[in-house]
């Protein structure tokens, strides 16, 4: 269902950021890049990003966004969780199936599409997520999403 | 429920470590019960997963990084040789005559073993292969019974069959087509070679995925125990909360039988509920239960997410009289309890008597995961996923997180 020409740049990225982690290191686990890039003051209980990711992520990507070894990819520590924000927020929408990186992945659980969630939702994730794994990343505004989910394949 | 053993025996095993009397190991923090030692025989091995000890004390573990075969010469209780040989990646690793049996993800082999030789010197025979090659729930764990056949567990490459796999609100295919390749138990004739799945049987259906699979000589039947599914709270929200998920879906111990069917998945053990209810993928309503008698409800329901790796029946001599024909299961821990706690992380004993459970299951092993930082099993110290039985009636355990292997003996006092 997806065309490839859309996937094209989200493979690369996926790809490089894939390369960058130097996953999945069952013996050496990302837990050091996932501690260091963690803040040390993370959201507050009543952040709706970190209500929404306790929610709708944690349970496959961990609350400390490692993962798990075999199963499923770390967050923390990844490029591409800092990386361009559409490309994130498209990612988080359309999911893992079908699309290329999933042939590359050596874990075994897929991401679902979460393109049901709003956009305001979706960016109180997404910037949650970089704020707490991605080093602080920029935020992201319900604009992004907005525009990201034009790009979803038909 | 409040008075039914199962719940009783959950708790009683939530206690861990500190319900039950041990020795402690100083410098990893195992603890088994008294009388009992674990030593450290081996270690640094990886992804370790299943072993198998032959008759002259040799062990052989298979792993996500290949197979390694060890001896102890001197009978100290102490490796003097490693020797990493062939080029299966896998888990299961089984003993039949004069061969040493293993598999991978798409596949069964077999390599030779000449007396006395610690490391086959054979070429690997292609016992069946061909499996399609999946990620999830592929491990093509098996057993062999006396004649040789074999029972080859086919996990499901899914969650719980959904028209989109693990995804909110998505429902249950009906009938659920992977059922025909997957999710089941398929035999063939272990002695025959370069087998196709095609050549197999569905010998048993409705399993997720069973990687603790085992023949039990005594009973002269098979036996699993069943990774039941993930995650009914975040894919049906308004059926169930993160405790619910956490805690009710049975790791589901059964005697399989030919032409079975253990109810995946349409349904789930639920553990709160102590029945066997429809799946929310398929109409449930987190009450609501199948038709009666069309699925065994299990031999013993264990909590939810412990991951059952390995089962083995107790037939050494050197253990006590109670664990004479018991079972051994090592539970290889969580990670779909978050944001709960994981839990599982132990070995367990389950008592029985003629092929049934005759009593509540004993925390056997347990200390592996210690602290376990952010609540996440790659911070696990120890993952106990592998057990096998020495010539002299110890027992041995397997971890995937080091590769250490522990001999757990017993000493009369």
């Amino acid at each position: 269902m997806f065309r490839r020409a859309h996937f094209t740049a989200l493979g690369l990225l996926l790809v490089s950021a894939g390369a960058a982690r130097g996953e999945p290191p069952v013996a050496t686990p990302p837990a050091a890049a996932a501690n260091a890039a963690v803040p040390a003051n993370p959201a507050s209980p009543e952040d709706p990003g970190k209500r929404l990711y306790v929610r709708h992520c944690l349970s496959c990507h961990q609350a400390d966004g490692g993962g798990v070894p075999n199963m499923q990819p770390a967050i923390a520590g990844g490029a591409w969780v800092k990386g361009d924000p559409g490309a994130l927020a498209l990612f988080v929408m359309t999911g893992g199936f079908d699309s290329a990186q999933r042939k590359d992945s050596a874990v075994d659980n897929v991401m679902p599409p979460f393109a049901q969630l709003g956009d305001d939702e979706l960016a109180a994730i997404l910037t949650y997520i970089r704020q707490k794994f991605g080093g602080g990343a920029a935020a992201v505004d319900a604009a992004q999403v907005a525009a990201a989910r034009a790009n979803i394949p038909k | 429920m409040r008075s039914s053993s199962l719940l009783k025996v959950v708790s009683l095993s939530l206690a861990t470590a500190a319900g039950f009397a041990g020795t402690v190991r100083a410098d990893d923090g195992l603890v088994v019960p008294d009388g009992f030692t674990a030593t450290v025989v081996q270690e640094g091995l990886g992804n370790a997963r299943h072993l198998a000890i032959a008759a002259n004390g040799d062990l052989y573990v298979g792993g996500r990084e290949g197979l390694v075969a060890m001896r102890d010469k001197d009978h100290d209780g102490k490796i003097d040789e490693t020797a990493k040989f062939g080029d299966v990646q896998g888990t299961e690793v089984r003993l039949y005559k004069n061969w040493l049996y293993v598999s991978d993800d798409v596949g069964v082999y077999r390599y030779a073993l000449k007396k006395g030789e610690l490391a086959p010197k054979s070429a690997k025979e292609t016992v069946v292969g061909g499996f399609p090659k999946e990620r999830q729930h592929a491990d093509k764990t098996f057993a062999l019974d006396p004649k040789g056949t074999l029972y080859v567990n086919v996990g499901a490459p899914s969650n719980s069959c959904q028209e989109r796999d693990r995804q909110e609100g998505s429902m249950g295919q009906n009938p659920c087509p992977i059922l025909e390749k997957y999710g089941g138990v398929w035999v063939f004739d272990g002695n025959k070679l370069d087998q196709t799945p095609a050549n197999g049987r569905r010998f048993a259906t409705g399993m997720r995925n069973s990687v603790a699979i085992e023949w039990n000589d005594a009973q002269n039947a098979l036996f699993a125990v069943i990774h039941g599914r993930d995650s009914i709270d975040t894919l049906f929200p308004a059926l169930y909360n993160a405790q619910d998920n956490a805690t009710r879906q049975a790791e589901e111990f059964h005697k399989i039988v030919d032409g079975g069917n253990y109810g995946w998945p349409y349904t789930f053990f639920d553990t709160k509920l102590g029945k066997r209810v429809v799946a929310p993928e398929y109409g449930g309503d987190a009450k609501k239960e199948p038709e009666a008698g069309k699925y065994p409800n299990p031999l013993v329901a264990y909590p939810a997410h412990w991951a059952p790796n390995d089962l083995l029946f107790y037939s050494g001599k050197s253990f006590p009289a109670q664990y004479q024909g018991g079972a051994f299961i090592a539970f290889h821990g969580s990670w779909n309890r978050a944001p709960e706690p994981q839990a599982g992380y132990k070995v367990v004993f389950q008592p029985m008597k003629d092929g049934k459970p005759s009593g509540d299951y004993q925390v056997f092993a347990d200390g592996f995961a210690g602290e376990m930082a952010d609540n996440n099993p790659r911070n696990a110290r120890y993952r106990p996923v592998g057990l096998a039985v020495a010539p002299d009636g110890s027992l041995y355990v397997a971890d995937s997180q080091k590769g250490r292997i522990w001999r757990i003996s017993y000493a009369r006092k």
